[in-house]
């Protein structure tokens, strides 16, 4: 009985050309066949959350914008939205719809990376460099209304900074225009092509049950039919407005999460022209005290990956007290390390982009609770831990 | 089902210029609202200091001499700084702007990414103050 | 056309030595460039396979542990000398064959499996593990393209009557295309050279998304220029065959070029059409479908000679 059993583990991280971001994954196989799978995280801890309690509430919006390089617009969102509702102040309708349509512009900006990310993991370069390159015209866009591609920094605690003017709004209905008829194209291409299918299909398939319990958000618990979208469950800055349709699909596997994916940025064209037609004229920005009131507020956002959470606690003064983020990519992780078991290794890949990972957004504090006893430490038990621990 | 259903494109692509901007040698204009290497006005700067607070990055330094004359130095960080428009939105004697056509700012060493703003006798000023000994707390390095 | 050069110029300048380790650099160039162009990219310019070439042999060669080095060392140099033998017996620049007997054919098809095998031993010779992943997928792609690529070179050998490479050339000017008359036989010859290039989408052994560089993982410097100037030198005699057979033989340079060209704008294409096939799904495609085509290819020429 006692047959001891050589493992061979290929190891993909920290440094592995399939990862743009360090993360360690340790999978065993047999053959080709992957018989498990463990995932270590925490190799871009940058300490954060903690930054934020030494800056000002105007200083953090930066800081926070930074969580995350691809969906910096959201970070941004997510907080000034927790902090207007500390300081009790409303933001003028023309500012939330201008943070709408910014909000919507990156969820088209980020899901054309992940679509080109995605097929340079399933080796298809061809589509790669097509999709980034028809990304750069929603990156132009975000030139033109903020003036930088990659941290619009568009957000001001109580308000955005810039209007969009009639001939941007022109502009930016025209590049949606031409986008539309090419994500067009690319679905016809993910749907339709027998070597992308091939690497697709049947993998990594996730039941609605099982993306419940491992409690996946975002595109990839709507790829396996889960109703699960901040936008539509608590709608915050225009969205009331102007509803989202939640975009469903049964399948499950990594052909849905494309197909979801996709279909989302339909959705998303379609919101932003119904904002930009419909553009309130009002001021863009209401006066924030510096010091917030004391209170504590949880924040929820529809990040391009899923849902995106802040909690942000007040004492009163001009920093907060304590801001925890939790980032959708960290609720996704769970999905890969049981779905991964009895697929090839060759798929391993893009398993693991199948869920648009982002590493440095969810490299932060996870407690991970024994079942049997949990247990609170205070600073001073936690010093002396750590102090021990470094001897 | 299909395969090869790219077909098109990727043919029309052999006959199109390709999409890569050769950069150094091809520019595009910049952007209207492009955010780069800020300016500031002396004339209308009161020293509220509202900038240097709000400052993400710490990149703005401003030392007043005289508040009453006007006198200030600015010292600002371009290796420090984010470019986030937020010192430009918090002052509000609008004496700040970001430009929009500076944006090669690449050097080789530390010392071109640190500008001085103000007037040629108040930075004299200060250096000299920087220079003599006796000046108390006059610390070159980290003021 | 024949020209009769002294063996050791035959050996080390043309056709085998230097003047196809250049062709070969210049055929990557030709094939990254294409391949650029065809993703709407501008892709490498002109001198950037021998800016490569001469950076990797300018390096280090690291010789990690646990690896048997003389047989590090020595793998490289025997693809590479398999490859570039090989090429003694093809009209290369549709000069008659350096070197020619009856049933070259067959030498010249195991010559060029002779550099997958040695890159399939480099990569299990070492203890790294993205190399021996790499190793045993070479080898199995080897064992699933192998067999139809040859039956493929097997159909115009039965049209002319003949195993001797420069006769299948004569016959080939002689006669139509044989692209007209077994395009099966072509389309599985073109993706049978693929595969043995693995080029995409058949680079399942070197996916660099999974297993990084697969079998030449450990390899860096001298080694892997080798490896590479072998591929490369594969590339060209390939295309070689493939026009010489399938496109009407090669009577001169200028054919030469054109012909093969032509077909390495149909390679570049096919390598930017596809997705990465998975190892199983490559195996499956050459078994269930190469080896069939190839087979019935055969098939019909048998039968037709048999009838006409």
């Amino acid at each position: 009985m006692q047959e001891k059993v050589e493992k061979f583990i290929v190891p993909i991280g920290p440094q592995h050309p399939a990862l743009k971001e360090p993360g360690h994954f340790e999978f065993s196989v047999d053959g080709e066949e992957v018989t498990g799978a463990t995932i270590r995280l925490g190799f871009v801890h940058r300490g954060i959350e903690k930054m934020t309690e030494s800056r000002t509430w105007i200083q953090n919006l930066y800081m926070l914008e930074r969580v995350c390089g691809i969906c910096s617009h959201v970070h941004g969102i997510a907080y000034t939205l927790g902090v207007e509702k500390l300081a009790g102040v409303t933001v003028p309708p023309r500012a939330q719809a201008i943070r709408t349509i910014v909000l919507e512009l990156e969820r088209i900006q980020s899901h054309m990376l992940w679509l080109g990310v995605a097929a340079h993991e399933g080796g298809f370069d061809t589509l790669f460099m097509y999709s980034w390159r028809d990304r750069e015209t929603v990156m132009d866009l975000f030139e033109l209304i903020s003036g930088n591609r990659v941290q619009h920094s568009v957000n001001l605690v109580g308000g955005v900074k810039y209007d969009i003017t009639p001939e941007q709004k022109q502009k930016v209905l025209d590049g949606l225009n031409y986008l539309e008829g090419r994500i067009q194209y690319y679905e016809k291409i993910i749907t339709t092509d027998d070597t992308f299918l091939g690497r697709t299909r049947n993998v990594g398939k996730m039941t609605k049950e099982e993306a419940t319990l491992l409690g996946a958000v975002g595109p990839t618990a709507r790829a396996s039919g889960v109703e699960r979208d901040v936008r539509v469950e608590s709608p915050y800055a225009s969205y009331p407005g102007h509803p989202v349709n939640i975009v469903l699909d049964e399948g499950g596997d990594l052909t849905s999460r494309f197909i979801v994916r996709i279909r989302e940025m339909f959705e998303s064209i379609r919101v932003i022209r119904e904002i930009l037609t419909n553009l309130p004229e009002s001021e863009l920005t209401v006066r924030v005290p510096r010091r917030i009131p004391a209170g504590e507020v949880i924040s929820r956002v529809e990040a391009p990956r899923g849902e995106l959470f802040y909690y942000i606690k007040s004492a009163g003064g001009e920093n907060p007290y304590r801001i925890k983020i939790r980032t959708p990519s960290l609720c996704n992780w769970g999905t890969i390390s049981s779905v991964a078991v009895g697929h090839k290794l060759a798929d391993m890949p893009m398993l693991l982009v199948g869920i648009d990972p982002c590493f440095s957004c969810n490299d932060r504090l996870v407690t991970v609770r024994k079942e049997t006893s949990s247990q609170t430490m205070y600073w001073e038990d936690l010093r002396k831990y750590g102090v021990e621990y470094y001897q | 089902m299909s395969i090869g259903t790219m077909f098109g494109d990727i043919i029309k692509s052999l006959f199109k210029k390709p999409a890569t901007e050769k950069y150094p040698f091809e520019r595009k204009a910049e952007p209207e609202r492009l955010r780069s290497k800020l300016h500031w006005e002396p004339e209308k700067c009161t020293g509220c200091m509202m900038c240097v607070k709000d400052c993400p990055a710490n990149a703005l330094e401003l030392e007043v001499i005289d508040r009453a004359k006007k006198q200030f130095v600015m010292r600002y960080y371009i290796d420090r700084c984010t470019f986030c428009d937020q010192c430009v939105r918090s002052c509000r004697f609008d004496c700040l702007h970001l430009s929009n056509d500076e944006w090669e700012l690449a050097s080789l060493g530390a010392v071109p990414m640190t500008i001085t703003y103000g007037r040629e006798e108040d930075i004299q000023f200060l250096l000299d103050k920087k220079a003599n000994p006796d000046n108390p707390g006059g610390h070159p390095e980290c003021n | 056309m024949s020209l009769t050069l002294p063996s050791l110029v035959s050996i080390l300048v043309f056709p085998a030595g230097m003047f196809l380790i250049l062709l070969g650099m210049v055929y990557e160039y030709v094939d990254r460039k294409l391949v650029a162009r065809y993703q709407n990219r501008f892709g490498p310019r002109w001198f950037q396979p021998l800016a490569d070439m001469f950076k990797l042999l300018a390096k280090e060669e690291i010789i990690p542990d646990g690896v048997n080095k003389a047989l590090f060392i020595f793998l490289p140099i025997l693809g590479v000398t398999a490859a570039l033998t090989s090429a003694l017996y093809t009209p290369m620049l549709g000069f008659a064959p350096a070197f020619s007997f009856r049933g070259d054919l067959i030498l010249v098809v195991y010559m060029l499996s002779v550099l997958t095998i040695c890159l399939g031993l480099a990569g299990a010779n070492t203890v790294d593990r993205f190399s021996l992943v790499g190793a045993t997928r070479t080898l199995t792609q080897l064992f699933s393209y192998e067999a139809p690529f040859m039956l493929t070179l097997l159909g115009p050998a039965l049209a002319a009557g003949t195993l001797q490479i420069s006769q299948i050339n004569a016959y080939a000017q002689d006669t139509w295309w044989m692209i007209l008359t077994q395009p099966i036989g072509f389309l599985v010859a073109l993706i049978g050279l693929m595969g043995k290039l693995e080029l995409p989408p058949f680079d399942a052994p070197e996916a660099e998304t999974e297993i990084v560089s697969g079998a030449l993982t450990e390899y860096s410097g001298r080694g892997l220029a080798l490896f590479r100037i072998g591929k490369n030198v594969e590339l060209v005699i390939g295309l070689t065959l493939i026009s010489a057979f399938y496109l009407g033989g090669l009577a001169n340079p200028l054919e030469f070029i054109l012909k093969t060209l032509g077909l390495l704008l149909v390679i570049a294409l096919l390598q930017s059409l596809f997705a990465r096939l998975r190892i199983d799904q490559t195996v499956g495609l050459w078994w269930r479908i190469g080896a069939i085509l190839a087979l019935v290819q055969i098939l019909i020429l048998v039968v037709g000679r048999l009838f006409f």
